[in-house]
């Protein structure tokens, strides 16, 4: 192997290299096959999370604080954390099959039967499976057109009345993608499918109430979350730099290369002038550079705030993303395909279909230079190449697994075990599956100092409490509403940052009681289109029904003191509506 | 009301430390400025860009009907007795459905500022709230609210529980931040808070309870699995010390007790008052509320509420239509605020704000586009009212900002700055409470300083 080089080195160079030759940078990052020789005759390489008998090497980073949680505590953990909580019985299930067997298949989400949600889903949420072309056509329809240049009273009354019929239709098709979310959260079998989406969800978080976004996010949940959740980093990270869902909601979608002076020159030559050039108007409606996307994409999608890049480098990055765009585009055109179609931003022809775009007119073409790397002219490619490095960058790797492993074990993971998973994500390359299982399968996952120590957030709340309870829903209007009164409304975070999932960003005074209500409201069997089932509010002694419902929602236990409290209160016979609700709103039940 | 005895306990002992040690006399004397009635700080954000040439109306600038053949308000009342624009100045005037407000500009109660904003060229919706409400244009490492950040650089142990609240159900972002800030839940939160009052209190038997419970616990090791073995060298003496996961659950009753009690507090409040009268709106309820909380001399120092739904890319209509009812809303809901706080309103401050303004000129859909500069209105007893505040520098195309909106000649962080001034005596340039800013514009001066004390 050769004298190793730094890894940041390493990512410098390959920015250089891919922008100088291609084929060099592969040879950086060992993928030739003299490469790969050399790594396997040195034993490392992709057989090294493995002993001599094939077993899983265990990340291990820190000692239990003891004591080891018992086996039910165990199978509570993981699908507290693999899952959005259980629902009634799974515990007994996860034990009979094995917390372990149980946590492998939830690594495959692929073996894992889904027919009950995905048949649901394609029935009620027809939105989840269009193009965005055919989203904007049934979404979005066109106005009628004025026929004069001046609209009649009876013209604008109609265009008030298409307006009110736009903004529902917009309406739906954003309700329609968060109901999806909730219906698989809950029911989907394929619980940490769901559980790692919701974290790429907020990792890459857009916001559907952005302008246009709310015509993307339904195409952006399917196609690149659900499509690259379980694949590459690098293949996620690029899929979500060419959609437009996030192409429009940090702006890269308009923005373009700044104008030179002369260029400036020129529109401070003809300004009120009438008989301006048509080159001139041109560039007069020129937007100049967004560095929206190109900060973001450091500080929130890659590297993490402040590392390694400076204002110049945001600067200069978004010169090299300028001219990414999208628009209308014949159907099954490839991303990068040749596009001279001119359409505007019409619905125009049934078989257009809506998608990114390169728009080479108003592409910064002028060499850059990039976290210390000089980039030689410009072009499409040029921006591939830096995602492609970011990708690999050993502060991706850090950032990356940092916030899964606070995500998956507590809100400050050690420093230990972040160094190990980031290892792995070197490794593998940013393998995604691989990095899921080695901080599931690392030692510290099951330790005590992780068990119930995170605090769920909204969402967690809401999903884990319907699924505790086995109810039945049909419409998820209150879910939505619940979220927006706990302020954490699905696809609607206006940051970029995305939804936090710590305890700090949640845990404000006034918080509990829109959970204490909810709890209520759901245990009351007063959610429309939520229905908790009778047997589960069947009255009986109060010991026995203590008993009954606690194992059912806090199968791990109650803790000690709430146990107490509640015993006071079995004198005076709760109902089984009581119980529920002082269950599902007990200090506990906000612990995961 | 009284506060509980343990939160007397700990403030009392807090506060007689600190003063034994003579530390933090700062924030002492802040504290004790708040008892009473302090000075308050009450905003109204309109979100989505309000437009502030039709709320403001230069109508003596005659390229103002140039610019909006459809949607401006007319100077004069015309043949379809559309109201006409209400005069200020012989340049400006205001719209007719911001009428109850102008007995109170009248009166130097109220004033207006033009040409105001972010310095920032942004014009999404969400970046320009975002860096307005952090005062931080353009810096998006600064996550919390100006005015959650004032609330922490003047906090101390003994803050009165309702030194902030924003009365609707999540708070605007200027209000978010470390500094714990109660945003009221809607409907019924009594039942709630009753049914979980006693799994959340941190009484005096829990705190016996959880002694005890450290002590009696039977060694839980006996739960552990036996084929994992111990972990600990040192045999079966283990005492199982606190569990970590009962950190959070002790954090979890104490922030839920708080909730409570703050609630509790707050509701109390609300309803021991009669109702002054108030138009039937939102905004008007939540004023109504704020301004009870004013009156009981608990301490309000700042609130902060939302008034959405400004974005009007067309069909904004003119001297009627669906922005004048907006306005109207506005106005009469301010109108009932001042007149309900009757001598409180002295040492209130109403500030009215949005994002951006809007296009010069309207668009081809009777509306009007994302702008740059746009208005403020100040109401209260320390406003310099009767005046409208901010350099005009006219319509003319050359004149505007990108051939196209009103340019930013005030910086929002002087109106907020002279705020904070006024109000409370917090000086922002000596505690660089504006991230990455100098400031060196021009003051505004539409404040006169309350008393210091």
């Amino acid at each position: 192997m050769p004298k190793r080089l730094p890894m940041l080195t390493t990512c410098l160079l390959a920015v250089l290299a891919l922008v100088i030759a291609p084929a060099a940078v592969v040879a950086q990052l060992g993928d030739t096959e003299e490469e790969q020789q050399r790594i396997r005759e040195l034993g490392l390489g992709a057989k090294q999370g493995l002993d001599s008998e094939g077993n899983a090497i265990r990340v291990s980073a820190e000692e239990d604080s003891g004591p080891p949680l018992t086996e039910r505590e165990r199978a509570t953990h993981v699908l507290n954390r693999m899952a959005f909580g259980a629902r009634p019985g799974q515990v007994e299930r996860v034990l009979e099959m094995g917390v372990e067997n149980w946590m492998r298949d939830q690594l495959d989400p692929e073996s894992i039967d889904n027919v009950y949600v995905d048949t649901h889903l394609a029935e009620h949420m027809p939105s989840l499976n269009m193009g965005m072309g055919e989203i904007f056509r049934t979404y979005r329809p066109e106005y009628t057109p004025y026929k004069g240049k001046t609209p009649t009273k009876a013209e604008r009354e109609l265009r008030q009345q298409e307006q009110r019929e736009r903004n529902q239709l917009r309406r739906d098709v954003q309700a329609e993608l968060r109901a999806a979310v909730y219906h698989r959260a809950i029911y989907s079998g394929r619980q940490f499918e769901e559980v790692i989406i919701a974290f790429w969800r907020d990792h890459f978080s857009v916001d559907q109430n952005s302008n246009d976004v709310a015509y993307f996010a339904n195409h952006w949940e399917e196609n690149v979350l659900r499509e690259h959740a379980f694949g590459d980093f690098e293949d996620l990270l690029m899929a979500t730099a060419r959609h437009p869902a996030m192409l429009f909601f940090l702006d890269n979608a308009v923005s373009q290369k700044p104008l030179t002076e002369r260029e400036l020159a020129l529109i401070e030559k003809y300004e009120n002038r009438d008989n301006v050039p048509r080159s001139v108007r041109a560039l007069q409606r020129q937007r100049g550079l967004n560095e929206n996307y190109a900060r973001e994409l450091m500080e929130l999608h890659t590297l993490g705030v402040d590392r390694e890049y400076k204002q110049r480098d945001v600067t200069e990055l978004a010169r090299v993303f300028t001219g990414w765009t999208a628009r209308w585009r014949p159907r099954n055109m490839q991303d990068n395909a040749r596009n001279d179609r001119r359409r505007g931003n019409s619905n125009a022809d049934q078989q257009d279909d809506y998608g990114f775009y390169f728009n080479a007119g108003v592409h910064d073409t002028g060499n850059k230079v990039v976290l210390g790397s000089r980039l030689r002219g410009g072009g499409e490619e040029q921006g591939i190449s830096v995602i492609r490095a970011l990708a690999k960058h050993k502060y991706t790797a850090d950032f990356i697994s940092r916030k899964l492993c606070r995500y998956l074990l507590r809100d400050e993971p050690s420093e230990a075990l972040v160094a190990e998973i980031a290892k792995v994500f070197k490794r593998t390359k940013g393998d995604l599956p691989e990095v899921y299982e080695a901080i599931v399968f690392s030692e510290d996952f099951l330790y005590r100092q992780n068990h119930r120590v995170k605090f769920k957030t909204p969402f967690e709340y809401v999903v884990s409490a319907v699924r505790a309870t086995g109810a039945e829903a049909t419409s998820y209007g209150q879910i939505d509403q619940a979220l927006s009164l706990m302020g954490q409304k699905t696809y609607g975070c206006p940051d970029p940052t995305g939804w936090y999932d710590t305890a700090e960003a949640w845990l404000d005074p006034g918080v509990l009681v829109y959970r204490w209500t909810f709890a209520m409201d759901l245990a009351g069997n007063r959610l429309k289109g939520i229905r908790v089932p009778e047997a589960l509010l069947a009255n009986l002694p109060a010991e026995e029904l203590k008993k009954k419902l606690a194992n059912q929602v806090l199968p791990a236990g109650l803790s000690e003191r709430t146990s107490t409290i509640i015993d006071e209160e079995l004198g005076r016979n709760p109902s089984a509506q009581e119980m529920l609700s002082i269950l599902l709103g007990s200090p506990d039940f906000q612990q995961q | 009301m009284s506060p509980t005895r343990r939160q007397f306990l700990a403030g009392s002992s807090a506060f007689m430390g600190a003063a034994a040690l003579g530390l933090n006399t700062r924030a002492l004397a802040q504290a004790l400025r708040e008892q009473g009635h302090p000075p308050t700080l009450v905003t109204i954000y309109l979100r989505g860009g309000a437009d502030p040439l039709n709320a403001i109306v230069p109508a003596g600038d005659p390229e103002y009907y140039n610019v909006r053949p459809t949607i401006a308000i007319p100077a004069k009342s015309d043949d379809a007795n559309n109201p006409a624009v209400i005069p200020l100045t012989n340049l400006f005037g205001l719209h007719p459905s911001l009428d109850p407000l102008h007995k109170l500009y009248e009166g130097k109660r109220l004033g207006a500022i033009m040409c105001t904003g972010s310095t920032h060229p942004t014009r999404s919706h969400f970046d320009a709230q975002d860096f307005m409400e952090r005062a931080a244009p353009g810096v998006k490492s600064v996550t919390e609210g100006w005015l959650n950040r004032y609330l922490t650089a003047t906090s101390s142990n003994h803050d009165r529980p309702l030194r902030a609240v924003s009365l609707q159900p999540t708070l605007p972002r200027s209000l978010r931040g470390q500094y714990p800030v109660l945003a009221v839940p809607t409907g019924n939160a009594d039942r709630a808070m009753n049914a979980f009052e006693r799994l959340y209190s941190c009484d005096d038997n829990a705190e016996a309870f959880r002694r005890n419970a450290g002590g009696d616990k039977p060694a839980e090791q006996d739960n552990a699995p036996a084929d994992d073995g111990p972990r600990l060298s040192g045999g079966p003496a283990v005492k199982p010390v606190d569990k970590p996961e009962d950190d959070l659950n002790e954090k979890l009753v104490e922030k839920g007790e708080e909730s409570i009690e703050k609630l509790r507090h707050l509701r109390g409040i609300v309803r021991g008052q009669g109702n002054a009268k108030y138009p039937n709106s939102h905004l008007a309820r939540q004023l109504a509320d704020t301004a009870k909380v004013i009156k009981a001399g608990e301490g309000l120092v700042v609130a902060a509420l939302d008034y959405g739904g400004w974005d009007h890319h067309a069909y904004q209509g003119g001297s009627t239509g669906t922005m004048a009812n907006m306005l109207g809303t506005l106005a009469q809901a301010m109108r009932a605020f001042h007149d309900d706080l009757g001598s409180h309103m002295d040492k209130t401050l109403v500030l009215v704000m949005s994002e951006f303004g809007r296009t010069v000129r309207e668009n081809g859909n009777n509306g009007s586009d994302h702008g740059h500069g746009g208005f403020m209105l100040a109401m209260g007893g320390m406003v310099k009212g009767g005046n409208v505040y901010g350099k005009w520098t006219g319509l003319e195309r050359r004149r505007l900002y990108q051939n196209r909106d009103l340019p930013v000649h005030v910086d929002f962080r002087v109106v907020f700055a002279e705020a904070l001034h006024a109000l409370f005596g917090f000086e922002t340039d000596k505690t660089d409470f504006f991230p990455e800013y100098k400031a060196n514009d021009q003051p505004v001066r539409y404040l006169t300083p309350m008393a210091a004390g």
